[in-house]
């Protein structure tokens, strides 16, 4: 088949490698009909995820129609169509047992790896590097999908591909995220970084019954996406101080709780940011962390700061102090998928949101190494890639 | 760490050495220290030389027996199953349910108490051979269990103790060994993960997968694209075999 695979800092290329077989008895394989390049991808492209290797295949954000079933497997059959969560869960594990899917005990082959760098080690994730489990991701046409009755979500005819791809990763990320900012009535949540995470955090928000959404980024058309969501809007680089910008948009108040939807690889201005990208480049830090401060910072007293981008290592300069001092509540992590597929694809069918809002290029998978250019650069307006694996290619 | 060895009376009659396994800096600057004072000594040729070289020689000699002592050691690995005490006894205590299950069977037990230790994979990998004696046991509560013979030396405790609220079983392990490798080939076994600790630790989390799941999670025999140098030097740590039928091609250009 063929197959994305990610050969070395900024260079990934469509090869032919072996097709995926069941390897275990509660394995299934599908088919894919559509996969997606997601911003976690972007840290893998430019080389900040340690234990990715040359070969790997990656992608994490995929659908499609299952052709072989193991053993064990009992509630998928052959034929159905189905979204699969970015996170591998077992489901009898204690985490599993209670919702905590992402930290799944049983999933990651590699899990010494991680217990050596985090202490205990978390779910194996679909193309992800090989201290998350190593597993050859969906950006591909076909994939092996482990304990696939646990993770898979049936799909219903009549809903289109592109309205429920993102069950896979995006939407129940900004859900799960905005969920984390515990939103009561008259709640103002600021969210930070409109790409599609920003994007689906901010629609998921309004579900949760946030009064006022403050959308922050300085990618004109992800702002003007984000505006078209319900949010209000700053460019951060058209203002001087945004703490205080927030602090005048709120009367004095501060957001209630503030989201960082932006993650390790943040763009910044200023000392502080030249200081940490000197950092990153020399290996001294795999994080930029110029919002996880600017969060903290932001956040009213006794607020939420809510984490769904995503960090590696050690971050620096962290002003411990305000978070502490305004008694703040952090949450963030990967997102526990299983909780919110089913739920989600109840909001998608209900007609509460069209997910395939966020889709701004449509490709084959051979068009992918281009993809993943244009979509880190933000080139050509783009905010979401979809690929489909089994297409000609689009740019000959 | 307290390890009951009374428990285990029968094996154990040799004290294991407390004293740690020197690492292989401690032996490199250990043995040059002792080369160095020794040339000095010599060539100085006279009361002061001497003593300096028989000092140095000591080191020398220390150097060496560092490099040649077996490596010993202790260690104890625990997880929490969830499942009952008397389920984890009873699927841990008869191998036979789980030895042909592990996806790199790195020790196996037959019926007579036999051990076979694996170190490394494939054709190139090491056998130890060990038998294995049951010193003591309670159902659902521990076995303990001692090497019977002199090439490779270990003993130690199993306990089955119910984990609180509704997290199932601490299954635990302390141990002690001693293997038939210098302090260098024990650091190229780490690097690959197959210390000793690690070996139990990954054999535990095994059977603690295949009791809560049914399967051990693995990706050997998934596709991959071209490894390049690097990562085909890094496929022992992955738990890659080089699979023959493997050619992945670029298909830049297509
Ligand atoms: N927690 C999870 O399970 C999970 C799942 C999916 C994605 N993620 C993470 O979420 C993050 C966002 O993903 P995405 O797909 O939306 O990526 P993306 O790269 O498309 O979006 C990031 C956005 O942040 C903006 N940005 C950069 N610096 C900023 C700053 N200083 N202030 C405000 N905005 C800034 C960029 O302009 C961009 O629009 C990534 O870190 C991704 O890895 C986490
Ligand atoms: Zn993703
Ligand atoms: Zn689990």
């Amino acid at each position: 088949m063929k197959a994305l695979c990610w050969q070395g800092k900024n260079k990934v290329d469509v090869e032919r490698v072996n097709d995926p077989k069941i390897l275990n008895p509660r394995d299934g394989i599908v088919r894919i009909t559509r996969t997606a390049i997601c911003g976690s991808d972007l840290h893998l492209y430019d080389g900040y995820i340690p234990t990715l290797e040359p070969g790997d295949v990656l992608g994490h954000e995929f659908m499609g129609e299952v052709v072989d079933t193991g053993s064990e497997v009992s509630r998928v059959k052959k034929g159905d169509r189905v979204v699969v969560p970015f996170t591998i869960a077992c489901g009898q594990c204690y985490f599993c047992k209670h919702n905590l899917w992402s930290a799944c005990d049983n999933t990651n082959p590699n899990a010494w790896m991680l217990e050596k760098l985090y202490g205990y080690s978390g779910s194996g994730l679909f193309g992800y590097s090989h201290m998350m489990g190593g597993y050859a991701g969906g950006q591909a046409q076909f994939a092996r999908v482990p304990f696939i009755d646990v993770g898979a979500l049936k799909i219903p005819d009549g809903l289109n591909d592109e309205d429920v791809l993102f069950l896979s990763d995006i939407f129940p990320t900004g859900y799960m995220a905005a969920e984390n900012c515990d939103i009561k009535p008259g709640d103002v949540v600021a969210i930070w970084g409109c790409g599609p995470v920003g994007q689906f955090a901010i629609r998921s928000a309004f579900l949760l019954g946030a009064e006022r959404v403050i959308a922050i980024d300085r990618v004109h058309e992800r702002l003007k996406m984000a505006r078209a969501g319900g949010a209000e809007i700053i460019d951060y680089e058209e203002v001087d101080d945004l703490v205080e910008e927030l602090k005048w948009m709120t009367a004095g108040r501060g957001p209630d709780s503030c989201m960082d939807a932006v993650g390790l690889e943040a763009h910044g201005t200023g000392v502080a940011a030249a200081y940490d990208y000197a950092k990153q480049r020399l290996k001294l830090a795999f994080d930029r962390p110029t919002v996880v401060r600017q969060v903290i910072q932001a956040c009213r007293k006794g607020g939420v700061v809510s984490i769904p981008g995503v960090y590696g290592g050690f971050l620096d300069k962290i002003p411990f102090g305000a978070a502490f001092g305004k008694g703040l509540i952090l949450k963030m992590g990967q997102t526990h998928m299983h909780n919110y597929t089913e739920k989600l694809l109840k909001h998608v069918e209900q007609g509460d949101i069209k997910p395939s809002f966020v889709i701004t290029h449509r490709l084959s998978l051979d068009d992918a190494p281009d993809a993943y250019r244009t979509f880190r650069d933000k080139q050509d307006e783009c905010i979401k890639v979809v690929l489909d694996p089994w297409a000609q290619p689009v740019a000959a | 760490m307290t390890i009951t060895t009374n428990l285990a009376p029968k094996y154990g009659k040799k004290e294991f050495s407390r004293r740690h396994a020197a690492t292989n800096l401690e032996t490199v600057i250990t043995l040059s220290a002792g080369a160095a004072a020794s040339i000095y000594g010599l060539v100085r040729r006279d009361w002061f030389g001497a003593a300096f070289a028989s000092g140095g020689g000591y080191l020398l000699y220390r150097g060496v027996s560092d490099l040649r002592r077996p490596y010993k050691g202790r260690a104890r690995v625990a997880f929490t199953i969830g499942k009952t005490p008397e389920e984890v006894y009873d699927y841990v205590y008869n191998p036979e349910n789980w030895g042909h299950l592990l996806r790199e069977p790195m020790f196996q037990v037959d019926g007579a108490g036999n051990v076979t230790i694996r170190l490394g994979r494939g054709e190139e990998g090491v056998e130890f051979k060990s038998r294995v004696e049951i010193t003591d046991q309670r159902p659902g509560d521990y076995i303990a269990w001692a090497s019977a013979d002199e090439m490779f030396e270990h003993r130690g405790v199993l306990r089955f103790k119910k984990a609180p609220g509704d997290r199932g079983t601490e299954l635990s392990i302390a141990f002690e060994y001693k293997a038939p490798a210098g302090p260098i080939a024990r650091s190229l076994a780490a690097l690959v993960g197959l210390d000793p600790e690690q070996l139990v630790r990954e054999g535990l989390r095994q059977i603690k997968q295949l009791m809560e799941t049914g399967e051990i999670p693995t990706t050997a025999g998934q596709p991959i694209g071209a490894r390049g140098l690097k990562g085909t030097a890094e496929r022992v740590l992955y738990h890659e075999r080089p699979a023959a039928e493997m050619q992945p091609q670029s298909l830049a250009g297509d």
